[in-house]
């Protein structure tokens, strides 16, 4: 049985990056045993063209840790097919000197423990300004009949 | 002028790119920045010779590394 059977993509989305940004951030361990807990070896992540093997994840991680990142996901829709998963979610982040908020395009393949090998992600940089997020999700929640996914607690983690 | 490229551990993307842009670019003197996501490189131009302590706090300040200097 595969991780993604039976469970809502939304969720599924949500609470992997919610529970990894956990781990990463609240948790003790280093930061490349939380990697690995949510990703297998040969992860590659292509973000804007940009190619992310392990070791350049791991690195990518340590700010987040370093500067206490607090980060929501707001998924608006997602779809799974076997061990893929599509979406689009925004991701609001905020830490003591900044916040801002990234709409992501996401293009994933996951193994059978839930466990990250792939990802494909398209992103733009949302400039924050009053009404800009209502008018975002008014638009998204018009066409997909239903509110969005958030989560900033521990949500469905990788067995 | 100063053109001087560090090497930068940590950014993978084009807002992790902006994020050092904006800081560096806080530095007195600095004119540009460019940044090489690939190469890990941060290329800075600026009128004056920066203090390398100066150049890893901006960094720093983003949370990325600065590995070495030139």
């Amino acid at each position: 049985m595969h991780a993604l059977d039976g469970i809502d993509p939304e969720q599924f989305i949500a609470g992997f990056f919610t529970s990894f940004m956990n781990d990463l951030v609240r948790g003790g361990e280093d930061v490349a045993v939380v990697v690995d807990r949510y990703h297998t070896p040969d992860i590659v992540q292509i973000a804007d063209g940009s190619r992310m093997d392990r070791a350049r994840l791991i690195a990518h991680a340590r700010p987040a840790r370093k500067h206490q990142i607090s980060a929501r996901w707001e998924v608006h829709e997602a779809i799974a097919d076997g061990d893929r998963i599509a979406a689009r979610y925004t991701l609001h982040f905020q830490n003591r000197k900044r916040e801002g908020r990234t709409e992501v395009c996401f293009f994933g393949r996951f193994a059978d423990d839930g466990r990250m090998r792939q990802a494909h992600m398209l992103t733009r940089l949302v400039p924050v300004k009053a009404g800009d997020a209502a008018d975002a999700e008014a638009g998204v929640q018009a066409g997909s009949g239903q509110p969005a996914t958030e989560t900033s607690g521990l949500g469905q983690a990788p067995s | 002028m100063t053109v001087r490229t560090y090497t930068v551990i940590g950014m993978a993307c084009g807002h992790c790119a902006g994020f050092v842009t904006q800081e560096l670019e806080r530095i007195s003197g600095v004119t540009a920045v460019a940044v090489d996501i690939e190469r890990d490189s941060v290329t800075v131009t600026s009128e004056r010779s920066l203090d390398i302590a100066e150049v890893r706090a901006a960094i720093e300040e983003t949370g990325y590394e600065l590995a070495e200097s030139p």
